[in-house]
């Protein structure tokens, strides 16, 4: 008996190391395991053992079955390993360092830059409105305090049209309509496509952005209009910088200012973008002429507010680092694409 | 305009002051100023000589050997001028001293050395005469440095003259020795001038205003026995450094007083004129201006006559025929104001902007003719101490600008600069600009002087800006303003067109571009695109290739994609921009916000196109309104770029809001023939007025759905939305879903028709569906089919 199950272990275990798949495995355990297999006949023909030897043969033949189980499963985790070894191996290789086509337009680079400020002006409190390009000569020049043969409009070539009304020359041309809709108080901030009537040329384009804003309140002041203005611009800029302003022209604001920004690529040092001065020549502003809020119905008395304009064409030509303005308008893919979507 | 520090200097005092600095101040506080040129710093050590001897040399017919007394010493060297005499004094450059930058070398010329340099005018850098060597008073002093005798030295600052477009009073050197007078709190000095009461016993001058709404002042006087032709170097040199051109002695006298006062002014020869009278043309005439040139004057124009006959046109320029000549010995001064729109109109429809017309365009202070009259005498008799006046100073005085008083409190100041003044600052600041000021009843009056109540200071407004900018803006101390907080609203337009924006660009990859609002008329032509040609028109643009709005933003993206597909497999674009139509003339027309999108390939097919362009338009009515979209045939526009097989209108709502179509094959074919090119054009505020449907949760039905697959056979050209017709009829009770698993064509087995299998989810919420009922729907929906004419494959 002891005999008969060392010669089943041995020749199990020496088949066992011989299998080279699951399927061989499976098969072994059949024959010795199985409904029919050996070791279940040694279990099946029990009865012709005597009472005394029964037990010991049972446990003698558990045990060896133990053992094989233990061995059968062994091999069976080796040969997993095996298979998923070759499996691995014979995968395709990738290369990752392929070129990736994201499937990404572009958003034209005053997109970007607009919302920036939009986003900006929004968290203060800003109305983001939205004019007309084709504006009435009144709100474009009369409602802003430019009458008729005034000397200003020299300083802006219009496109007039044949029925009258212009293309708008200055996102002012807005302000009249919005000091009618809010009244005062009123924050707001105003883009839009602008143009002029001249040739083009690296700085001239006859159709750009501008974006205008303007805060009216019960005593708004100069010292307010620096702050903000100061705040806002270093926000836009993500820099600290000093401003400082001269006095500048615009008929419809009374003082008017042109702001200079400290230069944000030399830190005033003075270099080629500021010309050696230490300033550029940012943003022209000023508190609103009190004919200007008269027309837009505004008691000039308990009211007073500031407005001021930004080139976004300008913003986003210093952002990106683009020195050619007509560069926005070429629709010019190689240039375009570069700038992506953010 | 340019500004001489010496001439400033003749008004205030400004010793011991960095003028570079006071320059800045002048940017910071006043107008800004575009550059400082400093004259005189090329030249050097060049001092007076007078030639002893002048003498020919053999190898040269022009060149002359030259002996100088300098002086302390004799110099020679070599001359090629015309016009040097013996005995004539002249500024020599010795060795060693610079001429325009450059040292003076000893050289060798026709075989001769030359150590030094008799100079002209234009070699000391004082005028463009090169005629010959500047001859000096012959009772010069001799050795000393030319610098001593004429101020070459010189700062001149450049003013942008749209910084001054308020200021008519910044328009001479005179108010702008006064900004600086008060910048720098100095006096500023009183102007010389002739005292011409004198006179007054003597004739007036006929003087006759007709047109008193355009002529607010005429003041004149008439001289005679010139006899000096040049107006004094100092005093050349001057108008020179700030860019006029030496004419004669009566007509730069005229400029003088212009670059000093700001008042322009017109010499005319007094024997060509005795009888002035200043008047609108009542007809249109051809008249020959001083520059020589013949010009169409039109009617109404505002003209100086003598008699009858135009002599120069209003605050713009003068005529020929009553010139100042070399022989002029006699003259007719006008000194005079005008209505500053009158000269600006007329100046721009001559089109001839000069600088006396770009001066009255300011509005001038009429109180000005007198004191340049004045003060052009008091200069002519400095500089020819011969003439004779012959008539009194007569003066039309036709219309005074009323006084200006305002009254202000230090609050209201303080308020709108945001800075406590004292009232004696503020007193003291409006005072160094030459307002009166007078305290009553806790108010200050102020009194605007003539020469800023033109137009320029007219309410408080003003008088802030004037306090703030003397004290100095970067003197303020910024501070915050405190508002209550409050939520703002974000426009829902704009919020659509970001989301368009972003759908565009990241979900389908069409890049963003800005196109111009006109139409490419060449372009049109060139690529078969019909626009309408009445559509609104710019009237005055140089390029009449540019010359009409667009209706639509197809034809300029297809202008931008025809650039870009040379380099580009393919190209997706879009705009979000404005377009107008103009369908009543003469009214203002209607304005449009768009987006148009152009999708372009070389290698797939306009099926493949339309069913991206389609995935787009669904993406952005779902993303912003969630409501479902019907194509339709379009009935709105004929656009020539519509392909009339394939292309439909995009209706929400019963509204049709754009369209989408393959590219008229006439316009692609012009553009790329073996490529595709599909559009789409939506108008942005028919969307934005579409009502949003919110969308709400609903609960997962429990129990099992069943599927089921019909198979419809219909004709080719039959249409889905006529099979979803269908469907919608039938009433079949528990369809949940159902969509397109097949479309099967076979030339063979079904010719002209097409199989198009759809498979429907039946499913209801609170039961399992039995077989009756499953039965039942399938049974509507198969006969409503053959009702319609469709074959229901078994």
């Amino acid at each position: 008996m002891e005999e008969n199950l060392k010669k089943i272990k041995e020749k199990v275990e020496s088949q066992i190391i011989k299998i080279e798949n699951l399927d061989g495995l499976d098969r072994i355990r059949s024959e010795v395991l199985g409904k029919k297999g050996e070791l279940t006949q040694i279990l099946k023909n029990l009865k012709n053992y005597s009472e005394e030897e029964r037990p010991i043969v049972g446990k003698r033949v558990n045990e060896l079955r133990k053992s094989i189980i233990e061995k059968m499963e062994n091999k069976k985790e080796e040969l997993k390993k095996e298979e998923l070894m070759i499996k691995m191996k014979n995968q395709e290789k990738i290369d990752f360092s392929f070129p990736v086509d994201e499937n990404l337009g572009s958003l034209h680079p005053i997109t970007i830059v607009q919302r920036e400020v939009e986003d900006l002006f929004r968290t203060m409190g800003f109305h983001v409105e939205d004019g007309n390009e084709v504006e009435t000569e009144y709100n474009n020049f009369e409602a802003v305090n430019v009458p008729k043969y005034h000397p200003a409009r020299d300083m802006q070539d219009t496109f007039w049209l044949e029925n009258g009304q212009l293309l708008k020359t200055q996102t002012s041309a807005a302000q009249n309509k919005i000091m009618r809709k809010y009244g005062a108080p009123v924050k707001a901030i105003f883009p839009g496509r602008c143009f002029r009537n001249e040739d083009l040329d690296a700085s001239h384009e006859n159709t750009f952005f501008q974006l205008e804003g303007m805060m009216i309140d019960e005593d708004v002041s100069i010292a307010n209009l620096i702050y903000f203005m100061k705040t806002t611009l270093s926000e836009i800029f993500k820099k600290d910088l000093k401003v400082r302003l001269r006095p500048g022209f615009f008929p419809f604001v009374e003082p008017g200012f042109e702001l200079d920004v400290s230069c944000m690529y030399c830190g005033g040092k003075g270099c080629k973008v500021c010309k050696h001065g230490g300033w550029i020549e940012l943003c022209p502003c000023g508190m609103i002429h009190p004919r200007v809020l008269e027309m837009g119905g505004i008691d000039t008395e308990k009211y007073s507010g500031f407005a001021f304009g930004l080139g976004l064409s300008r913003l986003a030509m210093m952002k990106y680092g683009i020195d050619d303005l007509r560069v926005l308008n070429s629709g010019d893919l190689r240039n375009l694409k570069q700038i992506g979507i953010q | 305009m340019y500004i001489s520090m010496n001439w400033i200097k003749d008004f205030v005092d400004l010793k011991g002051i960095d003028l570079e600095e006071l320059i800045n101040r002048f940017t910071l506080s006043t107008a800004e100023v575009e550059g400082i040129i400093k004259y005189g710093d090329k030249l050097e050590n060049v001092i007076t000589a007078k030639i002893l001897s002048i003498e020919n040399i053999p190898q040269s017919k022009k060149l002359r050997r030259v002996e100088l007394d300098c002086g302390d010493r004799k110099e020679n060297c070599l001359c090629g001028a015309p016009n040097i005499q013996v005995g004539d004094i002249v500024p020599f450059a010795p060795l060693g001293s610079k001429v325009e930058g450059m040292e003076i070398k000893t050289v060798k010329m026709a075989g001769e050395t030359s150590s030094g340099m008799c100079l002209s005018e234009r070699e000391l850098g004082i005028s463009d005469d090169y005629s010959g060597v500047m001859t000096l008073d012959p009772g010069t002093k001799l050795g000393v440095d030319i610098k001593e005798i004429f101020d070459i030295d010189d700062i001149i600052f450049e003013v942008d003259n749209k910084s001054l477009t308020n200021r008519p009073d910044l328009w001479g050197h005179y108010g702008i020795a006064r900004e600086m007078a008060a910048l720098t709190g100095r006096k500023l000095k009183k102007m010389p001038l002739a005292d011409l009461e004198k006179y007054n016993d003597l004739k007036k001058v006929k003087i006759k205003v007709e047109d008193k709404d355009k002529c607010y002042r005429f003041s004149s006087i008439e001289v005679e026995n010139v006899t000096e032709k040049k107006l004094e170097v100092n005093k050349r040199i001057r108008l020179y450094y700030c860019g006029m051109r030496s004419i004669s002695l009566l007509v730069d006298l005229t400029n003088y007083i212009m670059l000093e006062l700001g008042q322009p002014m017109h010499s005319y020869d007094k024997k060509l004129v005795d009888d002035v009278r200043v008047k609108s043309l009542d007809k249109a005439i051809n008249f020959k201006t001083l520059d020589d040139t013949e010009r169409k004057i039109e009617k109404g124009t505002l003209m100086i006559c003598n008699k009858e006959t135009p002599i120069a046109i209003a605050g713009v320029m003068g005529g020929a025929n009553s010139e100042i000549s070399d022989e002029t010995n006699s003259l007719l001064l006008e000194s005079a104001n005008f209505d500053a729109y009158t000269i600006r109109k007329q100046a721009l429809d001559i089109k001839l902007r000069t600088d006396a017309s770009s001066h009255y365009e300011k509005s001038l202070d009429p109180e000005m003719t007198k004191t340049a009259i004045e003060r052009y005498i008091k200069l002519l008799e400095e500089n020819d101490k011969n003439i004779k006046i012959v008539s009194r100073l007569t003066d039309e005085y036709v219309k005074k600008y009323p006084e200006i008083v305002i009254d202000v409190d230090k609050d209201f100041i303080n308020k709108r600069i945001g800075v406590e003044f004292t009232e004696k600052r503020i007193i003291e600041i409006l005072e160094s600009l030459e307002f009166k000021v007078e305290k009553k009843d806790g108010k200050l009056k102020v009194r605007v002087p003539s020469f800023r109540a033109t137009k320029d200071v007219s309410m408080k407004a003003d008088l802030v800006e004037e306090i703030a900018r003397i004290y100095g803006y970067d003197n303020i101390v910024p501070e915050t303003k405190s508002q209550p907080v409050e939520p703002v609203e974000v426009e829902d337009e704009k919020v659509i067109e970001n989301t368009i924006k972003d759908i565009m660009a990241l979900k389908y990859g069409f890049s963003e571009i800005h196109t111009y609002v006109w139409y490419d008329n060449k372009k049109n032509k060139k690529l078969n695109i019909e626009v309408n040609e009445d559509n609104l028109k710019i009237s005055n643009g140089t390029n009449s290739n540019f010359n009409t709005l667009r209706e639509s933003l197809i034809p300029s993206l297809i202008y931008n994609l025809e650039k870009n597909i040379k380099y580009y497999e393919d190209v997706k674009l879009f705009e979000i921009a404005r377009t107008w139509e103009y369908p009543r003339k003469g009214k203002d027309c209607i304005e449009y916000k768009k987006l148009g999108a152009i999708i372009y390939s070389k290698s797939k097919t306009s099926k493949q196109l339309i069913d991206e362009g389609l995935k787009v338009v669904h993406s952005i009515v779902n993303l912003n309104k969630n409501v479902k979209i019907e194509m339709k045939e379009i009935t709105s526009n004929s656009y020539s770029w519509i392909n009339p097989i394939n292309s439909a209108a995009i209706v929400c709502d019963n509204v049709e809001i754009g369209y989408i179509s393959d590219l008229n094959l006439n316009i692609k074919d012009a553009i790329a023939k073996k490529s595709n090119i599909a559009v789409i054009e939506i108008d942005i505020e028919k969307l934005n007025s579409i009502k949003k449907v919110n969308r709400m949760f609903k609960e997962v039905s429990k129990y099992q759905p069943v599927d089921i697959d019909i198979s419809v056979i219909v004709n080719k050209n039959t249409k889905y939305a006529f099979l979803e017709e269908c469907i919608k009829k039938a009433k079949a009770k528990n369809i949940d879903t159902y969509r397109v698993i097949d479309i099967f064509e076979d030339k063979h087995k079904l010719e002209d028709k097409k199989s198009i299998t759809i498979r429907f989810t039946l499913l209801s919420n609170d039961h399992t569906l039995s077989g009756e009922e499953i039965n039942n729907d399938l049974t509507k929906l198969i006969e409503t089919f053959e009702e319609n004419n469709c074959i229901i494959k078994k």
